[in-house]
C-alpha cells in the first residue's frame, strides 16, 4: 500500500514531465543531450549554493528572513546560470548553423529551437522535482507517513509532490519564454523568467506560517498557470509569424 | 546509453529491496578477491579502514593485472578457443551461482511460493541460454544484449556487498588501472585490442554490442580504425571493454562540432552517411518534409537508415551509440557506484547517475576526437565519486533543511 502511495507521489510530481519526455524529447538524441546537460547544470548550481550555505545550516531560528535571503540568493544564482546556459547554447547554435550552411542544409527551424529550449527547461524542472521531492520520498515507501507541524492537514510527501509539480511546470516553460526573449531581445520576456521564479520561491515562504500551505499552494499554482498561458501565447504568436514568413514553401508545420 | 541506464536502474532496485531489511540484522560479509586482506568492521577507526581499503584495492588491481596479462598471452599464442570456452564457463558460473543466490534472496524477501525443483529447472534453462548466447552468431542480438545486461547486474549486485570504504577505494583504483592499461604503452588491454584489430577478428570477451554485425558493416571500409576500450577483468576473469569503430562514432553525432572536424578528412561515401544521420538528429519528422532536399543521395541514405532503424527496436541508442561496444566492466562498475549510492539515499543515486552519464558522454566525445582506444571508466568514475561526496556532504543538509520547511525555489 505504501509502495503504491510512494509511486503515486513520484508520478504526481514527475508525471507531466515524464509524458513530455516520452512524447517529445526521447525521439531525438540531441534533445536528450540538452536535457541531461541542463539537469547537470542545475545540479551543479544546487551544489554550489549548498556549499555557500553550508556554514549557516541548519537554520534554527523561526524568523522568516534568513529563508528569504536564502531563496533570493539561490534564485539569483540560478538565473545567472540561465543566462550562461543561453550563451553556451547560442554558441552551439552558431556552430550548427555554420555547419548546416557549409553542407547546404537548412538551418535550425524555429520549432527545433523551441524544442531545445523546452528540453533545457525540462531538465531544470526534472532536476528540481527529483532533488526536492523524489530525494525525500525514500521514507514514503516505508510503513508510515509524515506530517509537518505547519501544514498538518496533508501528508508532507503529498505537499512536496504538489509543490514540485508546480515548480517543474514553472521551470520548464519559463526556460522557453526566456530563450525566446533572449533571441528576440524582448525585455519583458527576458525579465519574466527571473521574476516568476522569484515570486514562486517567495510564495513558498507562506508555508512557514501555520496553515500557510492552504494559501501558498493555490497561489503557486496561479503562478504556474500564468507561466503556462504566457508561454502558450508566445509560442502561438511566434508560430503564426514564422508561418506567414515562410508560408510560401511550407504547407505543413 | 539506455542499456547502461537500465542496468543501473535494476541494480538500484535490487540493492534497494535487499538492503532495507538486511540492514538491521548483521549481514555476513563475503570474502572475495576484493577484500582478501582486510575485512571491514564498523568499529574500526577511520585510519584502519582507509589502510585496509587501500591494501584491498592494491591486491585487487594486482590480481586483475596478472589475469589480464595471462589472457593477453593466451590470446597472443592463439588459444582463442580456450578463451572462448573459459568465458562461457565463467558466464555459466556467474549466471548459475551468483544469479541463483540473488534470485534466492529475492524469493525469500518477497515470499514467492516456488518449489526447489522448478526453481532449479528455470535457473538451469536461463543459464544455458545465456551461455549459448555469449558467442554464437545465430542468437538474436536482443537476447545477447539482455544477457550482457543481466551479467552486469548480477556481478554489480554482488559487488555492492563489499564494505563501504573498500568499494570506494577499489572503484578509484580500477579507474586508474583502466587508464594505465588502455593508454600506457605496453598496457595489457591496449595490447589486446591492437592484437585483435591487427588480426581483424572479434575480441574473445564479453562485450555489449549496440548494433548487430558491426564487423560486417564496417568491414568493407577496412578494419576498424579506432577502438575505444575500457576493459579490465574482475575476480573471475570476465573481459570487459568498450570499443567502437571510429566510423560509427563519427556517425553517432555526439558532439556536432567534432563531427564537422571529422567530416573534413573522410571520403564522400562517409560524408553522405553523416548527413543521413544529421537529419534524425536535428529535425522532427514534420520539419523534414519541408526541407529542400539538396542531395538525392543524402535522402536515400537517410531513408535506408530509417528503414534499418525501424527494423530494430527504436531507441535513442540506435542513433547515438551505434556500433559502440561497451565493456561489461563499465556496466558493472557504473552500477556498483550507483548501487553503493543507493544505500545512502535516492538523491545521491540521481546525482551519481547524472555524473556517470555525462562522463560517458565526455568519453564518447573524446573518442570522436582521438580515434583510438580510450578507457571509459576514469572520467565517469571520477565524476561519480566527486558528485557522491559533494551531494552527501554539502547538498543533503541543505536540501533536507529547506524542503522539510516546505521551502522550494
Amino acid at each position: 500500500m505504501t509502495v503504491a502511495a510512494g509511486i503515486g507521489y513520484a508520478l504526481l510530481a514527475l508525471g507531466p514531465s515524464l509524458s513530455l519526455f516520452i512524447a517529445l524529447i526521447s525521439k531525438k538524441p540531441f534533445l536528450i543531450l540538452t536535457l541531461l546537460s541542463s539537469t547537470l547544470v542545475w545540479l551543479m548550481s544546487l551544489i554550489v549554493m549548498s556549499a555557500l550555505w553550508r556554514a549557516f545550516l541548519p537554520l534554527k531560528s523561526t524568523a522568516w528572513w534568513p529563508y528569504a535571503i536564502l531563496i533570493l540568493t539561490s534564485v539569483g544564482f540560478q538565473e545567472g546560470l540561465r543566462i550562461l546556459f543561453w550563451k553556451v547554447y547560442k554558441k552551439l547554435e552558431d556552430i550548427l548553423d555554420a555547419f548546416a550552411d557549409r553542407v547546404s542544409k537548412p538551418r535550425l527551424f524555429m520549432m527545433d529551437k523551441m524544442q531545445i529550449a523546452l528540453a533545457g527547461g525540462l531538465g531544470h524542472g526534472v532536476a528540481h522535482a527529483v532533488f526536492f521531492c523524489l530525494g525525500l520520498l525514500t521514507p514514503a515507501f516505508g510503513p508510515a507517513t509524515y506530517y509537518v507541524e505547519k501544514c498538518s492537514k496533508i501528508p508532507f510527501f503529498l505537499v512536496s509532490a504538489i509543490i514540485a509539480l508546480a515548480f517543474a511546470t514553472i521551470h520548464t516553460f519559463s526556460m522557453v519564454i526566456a530563450f525566446s526573449g533572449y533571441e528576440e531581445g524582448n525585455k519583458v520576456d527576458q525579465c519574466f523568467a527571473p521574476v516568476v521564479h522569484l515570486i514562486a520561491g517567495m510564495l513558498t515562504l507562506t508555508n512557514l506560517a501555520f496553515g500557510g500551505c492552504m494559501i501558498g499552494i493555490p497561489l503557486l499554482y496561479c503562478v504556474a498557470i500564468v507561466t503556462l498561458v504566457h508561454c502558450g501565447k508566445m509560442a502561438w504568436r511566434r508560430l503564426i509569424e514564422s508561418r506567414s514568413r515562410e508560408g510560401n514553401f511550407s504547407n505543413s508545420q | 546509453m539506455s542499456p547502461v541506464s537500465i542496468c543501473m536502474f535494476l541494480v538500484v532496485l535490487i540493492v534497494y529491496t535487499l538492503s532495507s531489511p538486511s540492514s538491521s540484522d548483521n549481514q555476513q560479509v563475503i570474502r572475495t578477491a576484493a577484500n582478501l586482506i582486510y575485512l571491514e568492521s564498523s568499529s574500526d577507526t577511520t585510519t584502519q579502514k582507509l589502510e585496509g581499503a587501500l591494501l584491498n584495492a592494491v591486491v585487487f588491481v594486482v590480481l586483475i593485472t596478472l589475469v589480464t596479462f595471462l589472457l593477453v598471452i593466451l590470446y597472443y599464442y592463439r588459444f582463442t578457443n580456450f578463451l572462448k570456452y573459459y568465458i562461457r564457463f565463467s558466464a555459466f558460473f556467474v549466471l548459475g551461482s551468483m544469479g541463483g543466490s540473488i534470485c534466492l534472496t529475492l524469493i525469500q524477501h518477497f515470499n514467492i511460493p516456488i518449489d526447489s525443483f522448478t526453481f532449479c529447472l528455470l535457473l538451469f534453462n536461463f543459464t544455458i541460454l545465456g551461455v549459448i548466447s555469449v558467442f554464437s552468431q545465430g542468437v538474436p542480438i536482443l537476447l545477447n544484449q539482455m544477457y550482457m545486461v543481466a551479467l552486469g547486474i548480477i556481478v554489480a549486485a554482488w559487488f555492492t556487498k563489499l564494505p563501504e570504504w573498500t568499494t570506494w577505494v577499489v572503484l578509484v583504483a580500477l579507474a586508474l588501472y583502466d587508464l594505465v592499461a588502455v593508454l600506457a604503452p605496453g598496457g595489457p588491454l591496449k595490447m589486446l585490442v591492437e592484437l585483435a584489430s591487427s588480426r581483424d577478428e572479434e575480441l574473445p570477451a564479453l562485450v555489449y554490442e549496440a548494433r548487430p554485425n558491426v564487423g560486417s558493416r564496417s568491414g568493407n571500409r577496412g578494419p576498424n580504425l579506432g577502438l575505444l576500450l575500457a576493459g579490465f577483468s574482475d575476480g573471475d576473469p570476465i573481459e570487459l571493454r568498450v570499443m567502437s569503430s571510429s566510423e560509427n562514432v563519427v556517425q553517432n553525432g555526439r558532439g556536432v562540432n567534432e563531427m564537422r572536424s571529422e567530416s573534413e578528412d573522410i571520403d564522400g561515401v562517409r560524408e553522405v552517411e553523416i548527413e543521413g544521420e544529421m537529419l534524425p538528429l536535428m529535425g522532427s519528422s514534420s520539419n523534414e518534409r519541408e526541407r529542400p532536399v539538396v542531395n538525392e543521395e543524402i535522402r536515400e541514405s537517410n531513408e535506408s537508415d530509417r528503414g534499418r532503424v525501424l527494423e530494430r527496436e527504436i531507441e535513442e541508442e540506435e542513433e547515438r551509440g551505434r556500433g559502440i561496444k561497451l565493456g561489461l566492466g563499465d556496466f558493472v562498475f557504473y552500477s556498483v557506484l550507483v548501487g553503493r549510492a543507493a544505500m545512502y539515499d535516492l538523491m545521491t543515486v540521481y546525482a551519481c547517475y547524472l555524473a556517470i552519464i555525462s562522463g560517458l558522454g565526455c568519453t564518447l566525445i573524446l573518442l570522436a576526437v582521438c580515434r583510438r582506444a580510450l578507457p571509459a571508466l576514469p572520467i565517469s568514475i571520477a565524476l561519480g565519486v566527486i558528485f557522491y561526496f559533494l551531494t552527501r556532504l554539502l547538498m543533503e543538509p541543505f536540501v533536507v533543511g529547506t524542503s522539510t520547511n516546505l521551502l522550494m525555489f
